[in-house]
């Protein structure tokens, strides 16, 4: 940047952008949370008698939690950045660098640190966690369906978890592809120095904290009864956890729609010279389409959850009859949503696995138009899909049929996927690894999941198949069963350039296999049971559901015990893992031209590009 | 693999690993027809109406449709898998080819996942005809549907009220779902018919049972605490015994 005048750089120490991290933040946030509590306590008017709805409680949570999230985004100084632009005096060089956490050690992880490997890191951190929490939600849940009739949870408490499963885990797959690794290893690949916009990077991954302890918080109020998709009018007689999961949405929404802003502009900006279009490698493809699939997508999510926010705190109905509004208004703006995002979670993992299948087999990606073409498909498509989750909700029989149309045709999209695989796929010289393994794991899965999402895309098919466990069975398929193993074997692929350290190959396989069979094994009992009629979130069922269900409790523990042994390889392989070569699969990416320790600003020299990652395979005589 | 480098390279499909594949293409189609039919026919609930039976069949017939892509997929997998793997912490030779399209595989793949996805479409929508034309039938026999947390309560013509639902054999019978508080789902299983109950709006569905027994209704959308509860019955009745259901349960209803 260039600076017109030298004005005197503050002494190190002094600046207050250097005494800010995650314990201000934490701190000013709770204070600032309490302070709002207890004034809104004191000062907000009671709901006067014979209302409608009491929206009193509703008021002080949701203020109480916005001043929390106001109070930590200026504790961790996401704030000082516009707040000195307003003032005139824009951030010196220096203090750009101590941003950016130029000699800091492991302090950086904790702090407001622009450098994108370190916001890759915060990313895997989180999103580790993350399944860790949906993942012992999983296991309350498979534990409490273990035996036919009621289980030992509480209803609430069990209708709580499954909705705050759902959510987690969506949130969690949602950023497990363009959170680590978009952030991390994008922007080496495609030659840059850094992000476009290093603070709104930094930005993205402290929303995504701040955006947690809502729906923490919110399940010590009554936790979220409603399942992840929080239908209305159900929602607007939930508890206060409600208000959390609000407040979480929201905040979510907010970091997706930056990282979509910022890994678009990225991509389209900053590409190595000499890196066409033609050129740019399929990982940031999918990146590029799964975040800007979400740039739409998530402004009427945020939306909905507002909308919501009046109902449940100010009275208004948006979504109550009664008053004027629909609950079927509420189904339009969460699927308007809700379709996109399943492609924002699967995209980008069948994206890396694209990247993955040349360097594992030793010949060049089959028809990369074709993946593009796919890819482009999808996302284009998924946006006129939305309906066929509200067939049955009577809202527009009408509208049933195109509907249907628009869904099955995404087939077409999806199947050029498939050919773009099994064509690198064959007659290549298979280096067995478990990223390559993966390969053939999200293809078996893909596909049953794709031709259960055929059955479920039929109007009356779905008249018998809708709201039952088959349809919980199916999204596994293609969001865990498809979309996860391309995240675990991304980690295992890259792990060697982010830790500088080799993953432990026999843990991977170990683990490969008890979480592909496990979860094999799962939701076949699971489809069983969905076929046999038993519906979605209950906590009981009947006796000629045992089997089923016993299936699907066996294999959900074999798969945590198979998520166990990778978190330990993570673990130890981080510790004391071989030391990797920089390019360990002699993979043809700009990102494996890089040493370890990465340098600040990743290039000494910018690279230049003169042909596509792909050149693997001898040319013919 | 090998005889690539031959000085006259086979046609296309007399390669061995094509060969090998065709073979496995039909040994996986078959597994996967059978075994998915099986699967799927076997764990679904038998038929009380011809919507569900329909819908059994779409099944089949979805299944068969899809058999041929995921047996080719599979075959083209195992082929590979079973041709020289490599293990080691170095990457193998090269490929001795450096094939990156092939307009003509493209062309066909699409081509017949189109011509798939267009044959899926057709069949569903004249299963879908027929399902939504029922909805329109006059004479059929007209039951207002109340979901509430969490029971269900069902109005007869001749104003019954009950809360299992009594129906006659071989009757079409259309449903007018609706819903005092939250959002329900009214599904009688067996019969594969499902209907959104939704607070303030009333929504339509048909179905002509076609087996006398009990049958199984449940909600199937999260509506609160004992939505797992929220289940009763359907008692499918020769026409004799519904009348006189009927007219003593309207007599009840009347004295109280």
């Amino acid at each position: 940047m260039t600076t017109l005048i030298n004005k005197p750089v503050s002494a190190p120490g002094k600046s207050i952008i250097e005494r800010l991290n995650l314990f201000t933040a934490l701190a000013l946030g709770a204070i600032s949370a309490f302070v709002v509590w207890r004034l809104a306590l004191q000062f907000l008017p009671q709901d006067a008698d014979g209302v409608r709805i009491l929206t009193r409680e509703d008021k002080i949570t949701l203020l109480s939690m916005i001043a929390w999230f106001v109070g930590f985004m200026t504790g961790i100084g996401a704030l000082i950045g516009p707040f000195r632009w307003v003032m005139g005096k824009d951030l010196s060089h220096d203090e750009n660098m101590f941003l950016a956490g130029k000699d800091m050690g492991a302090k950086r992880y904790f702090r407001y640190t622009t450098d994108h490997k370190v916001v890759g890191i915060q990313y895997l951190v989180i999103t580790t966690l993350i399944f860790f929490l949906g993942g012992s939600m999983a296991m309350l849940i498979r534990t409490n369906l273990g035996h036919a009739g009621g289980g030992w949870l509480h209803p609430q408490a069990y209708n709580s978890i499954v909705g705050t499963h759902g959510i987690l885990m969506i949130v969690g797959t949602i950023i497990m592809i363009t959170g680590p690794f978009g952030n991390f290893i994008m922007p080496i690949m495609i030659g840059a120095r850094d992000m476009a916009f290093p603070r709104l990077n930094a930005l993205s991954f402290w929303l995504i904290v701040a955006a947690a302890v809502p729906l923490i918080w919110g399940q010590f109020i009554g936790g979220i009864s409603t399942g992840w998709v929080a239908y209305n009018p159900l929602a607007s007689q939930a508890p206060l956890g409600m208000d959390g999961y609000i407040m979480f949405i929201c905040i979510f929404a907010i970091s997706t729609m930056v990282v979509g802003a910022n890994i678009t502009t990225t991509v389209v900006r900053m590409r190595a010279k000499g890196m066409t279009w033609n050129r740019t490698p399929i990982f940031i493809y999918g990146t590029v389409a799964s975040v800007a699939l979400a740039l739409p997508a998530f402004p009427v999510f945020f939306l909905s959850q507002i909308l919501s926010a009046f109902d449940r705190a100010l009275g208004t109905t948006f979504y109550n009859t009664a008053g004027g509004g629909s609950g079927w208004l509420y189904e339009n703006l969460f699927w308007i949503m809700g379709h996109p995002e399943v492609y924002v979670i699967l995209i980008p993992s069948v994206a890396a696995l694209m990247e993955m299948a040349p360097v594992f087999t030793r010949r060049p990606l089959f028809s990369f138009n074709v993946a593009i073409m796919g890819i482009a498909g999808i996302s284009g498509l998924s946006a006129l899909v939305w309906a066929h989750h509200m067939y049955m909700a009577g809202w527009a029989p009408l509208l049933n049929a195109p509907f249907m149309i628009t869904t099955e045709l995404i087939s077409i999209p999806t199947g050029m996927l498939f050919l773009v695989l099994v064509g690198t796929l064959w007659r290549g010289r298979l280096w067995m690894t478990m990223p390559l393994m993966s390969i053939f794991a999200l293809l078996w899965n893909f596909m049953i999941g794709g031709v259960t999402g055929i059955y479920l895309s039929d109007v009356p098919a779905d008249a018998f198949l809708h709201g039952s466990m088959y349809v919980t069975a199916h999204f596994h398929y293609t969001l865990m069963g498809a979309g996860l193993t391309g995240a675990l074997a991304s980690l295992v692929y890259w792990f060697p350039k982010m830790t500088g350290r080799m993953f432990d190959k026999k843990l991977s396989w170990i683990s490969f296999w008890m979480v592909q069979i496990g979860f094999n094994v799962a939701f076949i009992g699971m489809f069983m049971v969905g076929l046999a009629g038993q519906p979605r979130r209950v906590e009981a069922y009947a006796p000629t559901f045992n089997t089923g269900n016993l299936v699907t409790t066996i294999g959900a523990y074999t798969i945590m015990a198979g998520m166990l042994v990778l978190l330990h390889g993570v673990i130890s392989s981080w510790r004391n893992g071989v030391i990797a070569p920089m390019n360990p699969w002699q993979a043809k990416t700009l990102e494996w031209t890089v040493p370890f320790p990465i340098p600040l600003e990743n290039f000494d020299v910018l690279p230049t590009v003169s042909s596509d990652p792909y050149g693997y395979g001898k040319a013919k005589p | 693999m090998s005889d690539v480098m031959t000085p006259k390279t086979p046609q296309w499909w007399k390669k061995p690993d094509v060969k090998k594949t065709a073979i496995l293409w039909v040994i996986c189609t078959a597994v996967i027809g059978f075994v998915g039919v099986a699967f799927h026919v076997r764990s679904m609930v038998r038929p009380a109406s011809e919507t569900m039976a329909s819908v059994i069949n779409l099944m089949r017939i979805f299944t068969w449709a899809a058999a041929p892509v995921a047996g080719l997929v599979a075959a083209m997998c195992i082929t590979v898998l079973t041709s020289g793997r490599h293990y080691g912490n170095n990457p193998p030779a090269e490929a001795d080819h450096e094939i990156r399209n092939s307009p003509r595989t493209v062309a066909a793949w699409v081509t017949i996942s189109g011509i798939l996805c267009l044959f899926a479409l057709v069949v569903g929508m004249i299963v879908l005809q027929k399902d939504s034309q029922a909805v329109l039938d006059k004479s059929a026999i007209q039951v207002n549907v109340t979901g509430q947390q969490w029971v269900w309560n069902f109005d007869y013509a001749n104003g019954a009220r009950s809360q299992d639902l009594y129906l006659p054999v071989n009757k079409p019978v259309v449903f007018h779902v609706t819903s005092v508080d939250v959002m329900h789902s009214f599904w009688i299983v067996q019969m594969g018919i499902k209907i959104n109950a939704n607070p303030g709006y009333i929504t339509e569905t048909a179905v002509t049972p076609d087996k006398i027994g009990v049958f199984d209704i449940r909600c199937a959308e999260l509506c609160g605490i004992l939505h797992s509860y929220m289940q009763t019955k359907v008692h499918v009745v020769s026409q004799a015994d519904y009348d006189a259901w009927l007219a003593s349960q309207a007599a009840t209803e009347a004295k109280a």
